[in-house]
């Protein structure tokens, strides 16, 4: 009993070693391969003609609360300055980029187009698979222009990243447009609570519920069928289906924008890719059309989400439209070291030859050193206890 | 394992193998990684794996697969293996704890999982739930000794293993309570004089009025849930929608029947 006591001490004692929950290093094989992973998006959003932008990593709560909603920046880290002010370390980009495009940036012509790849704070998680307090991103947003080749073009983005990352096979990215539920909550003269359950209800595909509700909100039965869940996802037939069970103008021009953006993506054979998904209706009160969820084999969750955001600059004093993404350099990564763990070992960082000391001449060991290093090749200095 | 997948060391721990093979054994580093995720590397868009909740509801579920045309042996059941393969090799059964069928379910690990709402609600977890099975119906009661003042509520010691479920319904009555959370035989509590009252599973309420408890308001009911991930859904369209239509079929079939 008494050894028992002493054990459980040592496990829960509060010492140095311990690191936060979420929190944790990056090096290695792994450490090398986010790198490269992040350098690729870059590389990417630059041939897309996308300008690096990096925001600050801290900043009034106040920009996050008007530029992710209430509910979301309460996932943020807060601290406060030394005025009282509360501040908040970075939960998301965009919010800090749309301040930007509408301040610093006011004067420049249209649409702006910024990338960026930066480490986000959550005190929060989402979800249970998703742990992480500190995440990495690489994303893009383009401020200042609307309609459909605007969309297209974030979309193609996210999709040529996830081709030359090699996961082209595996990716599934999942279309929607917010206004089809908004139209839909607007017919039923939904209040807030029945629509953040009607929201609910979709979002985790309850399609019991659904039916509940749908019956409890509705004095005539909808017509033209059942309202089934299953069927919001698939390709062009899920907007003709669709169309049938919707008739509210509102919900009908989202529908057919959906519609015309599948053209496209159909005659640039990019099928395989792309799903439309009318279930997915997450971040509702932020994003104004097009939707999008980013999934990859190997990753339990999503690896990126995008959309259409028209609202969120007139906080910052200028309505414009814009659309944008990110990418979860966290979870591409793990997807990668894991498929790269069944092809082939990992492969040594070792590589630099050693020099060895000659006795005591320090002088001509690093002039040695120094001249390799010109030729751009590895070094490692063998060191006096080194084995 | 919950544990394990729950705590971010874990990962931790297993990045650290996978870099130390950098020291020579690398091989041994990558197939041990290998070993610690098996089901990550499945990338196979036809096979399920499945999560079931142990106990009556994995026999409830695997009565219900039966009639919806997937089969189990028997043997492979018998066998107390904590995985096997249906039949025709579309799914892979994996049996484990209620509580731990939405942590596989979430991580991706399992693709579906059956599970009762009661263990949804409390484990919060992000999770979709297309299908009500209507498999192992009860209730989610508060239950208090009999003739205790049900409604007089100044500070209530509750005991249950449902700590939020509790701490959200009375919560949401502006109750102030004390949530005691214990793992089992939580009807025993109130007899002690651990708790006021308790919030716990009832079936048929027996085992409450057996120890002199009964039923003060029920919270809401609970029935078996399909729970898919999110990711499998997007991934695996055609096999989780199978499997939704097989079980739809042979659920609407049963209450109709009711």
């Amino acid at each position: 009993m008494r050894r028992c006591r002493v054990t459980q001490r040592s496990i829960f004692m509060n010492s140095l070693s311990e690191i936060p929950g979420g929190m944790r290093y990056h090096f290695g094989a792994e450490a090398r391969l986010q790198r490269s992973i992040e350098d690729g998006c870059m590389a990417v959003f630059d041939g897309w003609s996308y300008e690096e932008i990096a925001t600050p990593s801290i900043d009034y709560y106040a920009l996050f609360e008007r530029g992710m909603g209430r509910q979301e920046a309460q996932r943020a880290f807060r601290f406060t300055d030394a005025d009282g002010r509360l501040l908040a370390l970075r939960p998301d980009v965009t919010s800090s980029v749309a301040r930007a495009a509408a301040t610093l940036f006011a004067g420049r012509a249209r649409p702006l187009r910024f990338c960026y790849a930066a480490s986000v704070f959550r005190q929060r998680s989402r979800s249970h698979a998703e742990w992480r307090r500190e995440s990495r991103q690489a994303g893009c947003e383009l401020v200042g222009a609307g309609g459909r080749a605007a969309d297209i073009e974030t979309l193609l983005i996210a999709a040529e990243v996830l081709e030359r990352l090699g996961l082209r096979s595996g990716t599934r990215i999942t279309l929607n447009n917010v206004e089809v539920f908004n139209g839909l909550s607007e017919k039923l003269a939904l209040d807030t609570g029945a629509r953040e359950e009607m929201r609910r209800i979709i979002d985790t595909r309850d399609d019991s519920a659904l039916q509940e509700f749908i019956r409890h909100h509705t004095t005539q039965v909808a017509q033209g069928g059942e309202w089934g869940l299953a069927r919001l996802a698939g390709q062009r037939e899920v907007i003709d289906e669709a169309r049938r069970l919707i008739s509210n103008p509102r919900s009908r021009v989202a529908l057919d924008a959906l519609d015309e953006l599948w053209g496209v993506i159909e005659q640039l054979e990019l099928t395989d890719l792309f799903e439309i998904d009318l279930g997915d209706v997450s971040g509702l009160d932020y994003y104004t059309g097009l939707v999008f969820k980013v999934y990859v084999a190997g990753a339990g969750s999503r690896v990126g989400s995008g959309g259409r955001y028209d609202d969120l600059t007139v906080n910052f004093g200028r309505r414009e439209p814009a659309v944008g993404f990110v990418l979860e350099l966290d979870a591409l990564t793990e997807v990668l070291m894991r498929r790269a763990a069944t092809m082939e070992p990992a492969q040594s960082h070792e590589s630099g030859a050693p020099i060895v000391e000659p006795d005591g001449d320090a002088a001509g060991l690093f002039r040695e050193a120094r001249q390799r290093r010109a030729a751009n090749s590895r070094v490692r200095i063998k060191q006096r206890d080194e084995g | 394992m919950k544990s394990e997948n729950l705590n971010p060391n874990y990962v931790n721990s297993r990045k650290d193998s996978m870099i130390g093979g950098e020291d020579g054994s690398s091989e041994n580093a990558s197939s041990s990684t290998r070993a610690a995720r098996p089901s990550s590397f499945h990338y196979s868009s036809h096979m399920l794996t499945v999560a079931l909740a142990k106990g009556r509801m994995q026999d409830e579920a695997l009565a219900l697969l039966g009639r919806a045309g997937v089969e189990v042996s028997g043997e492979a059941l018998a066998s107390r293996r904590l995985a096997v393969e249906d039949a025709e090799g579309c799914y892979r059964f994996v049996f484990v704890k209620p509580a731990d069928v939405p942590v596989y379910v979430e991580h991706g690990i399992a693709d579906c999982g059956v599970v009762g709402r009661d263990v949804l609600l409390e484990s919060e977890a992000d999770v979709l739930q297309p299908l009500d099975l209507g498999i192992s119906r009860c209730r989610i009661v508060v239950a208090a000794p009999d003739g205790a003042a049900a409604h007089d509520y100044g500070m209530l010691h509750v005991a249950t293993k449902y700590p939020r479920i509790a701490a959200a319904h009375f919560g949401a009555r502006g109750v102030p309570v004390e949530i005691i959370q214990l793992s089992g035989s939580v009807e025993l509590a109130p007899v002690l004089g651990l708790a006021d009252c308790i919030v716990d599973l009832v079936e048929t309420g027996q085992t409450l009025a057996d120890n002199g408890l009964r039923v003060v308001e029920t919270i809401t009911e609970s029935t078996g849930r399909l729970v898919v991930n999110r990711a499998s859904y997007q991934l695996k369209a055609v096999a989780v929608a199978r499997l939704i239509k097989a079980l739809r079929e042979v659920t609407t079939a049963v209450e109709s029947k009711a």
